[in-house]
């Protein structure tokens, strides 16, 4: 029995893109402190492993080698956009950040930082504004956060001029979120956007990004492209947060309007018994 | 031993911290925690020492940058103002900022072309002098060990204090007398080979 | 000019720098290196054997070197920031390269897990941030804001550039290193500045 966090323990998370298995050399990486070692056969199937060769739970979805290195409880989240068939899924590759899990998670939810760390691209100074937003608990555990609009300058690559964006929310699980925004051709449809956080320990984490966006012109390369250029303008945020470990006591930073889905992030972790990467209401008191 | 609480410590030069610049050190306590400093100035000139860390999500402001009389932290621009008042949130810039958000100030104290701060300091920074103020060298040793070093040490002209970075990090900083920053600056890093190849 | 770029790449970075100082256009083909490795790809190794990034293209001469490019556009539009007359520039430049091969590449290990020694890149970096630190130190005493003597910022300021300031994303730190943060700031205010991921811009309508 591991004394890591049995909601981490338990669940499935992404520790390898398939391309990058197919076209490379075996990838040497760490879940919740364990070292793994992922690698293609000339079939190009896929193997994870535990170097200390204890058995481990694996499955291959939407690009992505998943491993659970517990007991699992329920299947690899399902994505049912990942079915439809003009919506190919386009992995972006490991980034890591040394900084929390639930850090990542939160960043990704936020609306305000769009205008600054992400100047030129999902904001702009002065529209910087972020309006009132709905955030609801999800039936099944999560959160949704709803209503969410930002201007934007240029959302995605094929967006040729600023304009509005709204945006949906969703943390399904503790370490996977996503966003739905609307595609700059096809305005009333919208593009998905995963993030997976991959626990390499407490205080470090490889940034896994999954993009389901409809087909606007754009390749997969400029996809990938775009969405790491986003993702390393928020690496040098996230590794300049103290603590690494997410604060869940109400108080420990301080919240404003515009934060409402990071304090209900925060409370649903606190809710379901969070112990990793997190800083538990309780600890603080002690 | 550490940092303690009641004394002064030099943390930068007066020269370290132009206008519109952000300087960034540490200072570590004996409690082991190591307390990360931003240096900046308002445009009078009065020097900030603040607890490198925005309220709002804990993003260092060393990160952020002096605009006019603000320090604006790089995350979500929150403005904040001489003393640590957060004067604007652009999230949400028609709401009166509440007052309870601010930063950290600590104490200052400016002398002899340094800058000295500390945990409830008692009275006036140490005098070191007369001099031009020497470039900080880092050693990789505990403050203890240091301390005993340049007792030992033959550095004549050279008046210097001490600024613990953490358990097993330490600052020497200081004034040579001739203003000859250059071989006051070989002396130390002979010092710092010495004591990091003991280790 | 037509510019083989990735955003992340560190000397395509450089590239971009100068030609935003100098006001110069560049055609940006943008390249999948990861975790595409179009700089894998029969038609890139035509262009440039060696497989390295960036490439320019300018007329009928193709470049191969970041240094050679940041070189050949000082030359041709703007020989302030190439003093051809200060020996000091090769030795710059050679700090540079060490510099992309210690700090630039620990970068790349802490970001897209690329396999390599990061405790020996990170040590190589650190006994070169320590020293451009003693440098920078001491240029500004004596009244220098650049790498090398004089008013003007050069290509070395830029080739070290894009290694010192995104060195944090490799875990390396430049807190107290003062001079080198100063510097940086000298650097990212210079008009036409560009910025790339990791490192910020003066912030927007000041």
């Amino acid at each position: 029995m591991s004394t890591i966090d049995p909601i981490l323990w338990n669940d499935w998370h992404p520790v390898a893109e398939t391309c990058t298995l197919l076209s490379g050399p075996p990838v040497e990486t760490v879940l919740l402190g364990v070292p793994l070692v992922i690698a293609a056969d000339a079939d190009g199937a896929f193997h994870a492993r535990r170097t200390d060769d204890v058995p481990l739970h694996q499955d291959e979805r939407y690009g992505l080698v998943w491993v659970c290195l517990g007991t699992p409880e329920r299947p690899v989240l399902a994505i049912p956009e990942a079915d439809e068939p003009d919506r190919p899924a386009v992995t972006v590759g490991s980034i890591r950040v040394q900084t929390a899990g639930p850090r990542v998670i939160e960043n990704f939810l936020d609306l305000g930082h769009l205008g600054y760390v992400h100047a030129r691209y999902l904001g702009d100074d002065p529209h910087t504004q972020v309006l009132p937003y709905k955030v609801d608990a999800l039936p099944e555990g999560g959160i949704i956060a709803t209503g969410c609009k930002m201007f934007q300058p240029q959302a995605s690559p094929a967006a040729t001029e600023g304009f509005m964006v709204d945006y949906v929310y969703k943390v399904e699980r503790p370490l996977a979120t996503c966003l739905y925004k609307a595609n700059p051709v096809h305005r009333d449809r919208f593009d998905v956007i995963f993030l997976f956080a991959q626990p390499v320990s407490e205080e470090e984490s490889i940034a896994h990004p999954l993009l389901l966006c409809l087909p606007d012109g754009t390749t997969a390369a400029d996809l990938r492209t775009f969405q790491q250029l986003i993702f390393m303008q928020d690496k040098p945020i996230l590794e300049n947060q103290v603590p690494k470990r997410l604060p869940l006591a109400d108080g420990a930073e301080l919240p404003i309007a515009a934060d409402k889905s990071s304090v209900a992030y925060r409370r649903w972790l606190s809710k379901i018994g969070m112990t990793y990467g997190v800083i538990p209401a309780q600890a603080r008191a002690a | 031993m550490t940092m303690v609480p009641g004394n002064w410590y030099a943390v930068a030069a007066e020269h370290d911290v132009p206008a519109g610049h952000i300087y960034r050190t540490a200072l570590g306590g004996n409690d082991q925690a190591i307390r990360e400093l931003a240096i900046w100035r308002a445009s009078d000139g009065a020097v900030q020492v603040w607890e490198d860390r925005c309220p709002h999500r804990g993003v260092r402001f060393s990160l952020g940058e002096v605009v006019g009389d603000e320090l604006r932290c790089q995350y979500h621009a929150w403005r904040f103002a001489k003393g640590g008042a957060c004067t604007f949130i652009p999230a949400q810039p028609d709401m009166k900022v509440p007052g309870s958000i601010h930063a950290k100030a600590w104490p200052v104290a400016v002398s002899a072309g340094l800058i000295w701060t500390g945990v409830d300091p008692v009275g006036e920074p140490p005098v070191l002098g007369e001099g031009a103020a020497i470039r900080a060298v880092p050693v990789a040793r505990p403050l203890a060990e240091v301390e005993t070093a340049l007792a030992q040490a033959d550095l004549p002209g050279l008046a210097l204090t001490l600024q613990p970075l953490g358990d097993t990090e330490t600052i020497v900083r200081g004034l040579v007398a001739n203003g000859d920053c250059a071989a006051a600056d070989r002396a130390l890093a002979a010092l710092r080979r010495q004591l990091e190849c003991v280790a | 000019m037509i510019l083989y770029d990735a955003h992340h790449v560190a000397p395509a970075y450089a590239v971009r720098l100068l030609a935003g100082f100098l006001g110069l256009p560049l055609e940006l083909q943008g390249m999948d290196v990861y975790p595409g490795h179009d700089d894998r790809s029969d038609e890139f190794l035509a262009l440039n054997p060696l497989g390295t990034l960036p490439v320019l293209v300018d007329g009928d001469t193709v470049f191969t070197d970041w240094q050679e490019i940041l070189a050949h556009l000082a030359l041709a539009h703007g020989p302030d920031w190439y003093p051809a007359t200060d020996p000091a520039l090769v030795g710059w430049l050679g700090i540079a390269r060490d510099l992309a091969a210690s700090a630039g590449a620990a970068r790349l290990m802490q970001t897209f897990c690329v396999p390599g020694d990061l405790a020996e890149a990170k040590a190589q970096a650190e006994r070169l941030l320590d020293e451009v630190e003693r440098r920078m130190w001491f240029a500004e005493r004596a009244g220098h804001g650049w790498l090398l003597a004089g008013t003007h910022p050069t290509i070395a300021d830029i080739a070290a550039f894009v290694s010192i300031a995104p060195c944090e994303d490799g875990g390396l730190s430049l807190r107290d290193r003062p001079a080198l943060r100063r510097w940086c700031d000298r650097v990212r205010f210079h008009p036409g500045f560009v910025p790339m991921s990791g490192v910020f811009p003066p912030m927007a309508n000041t």
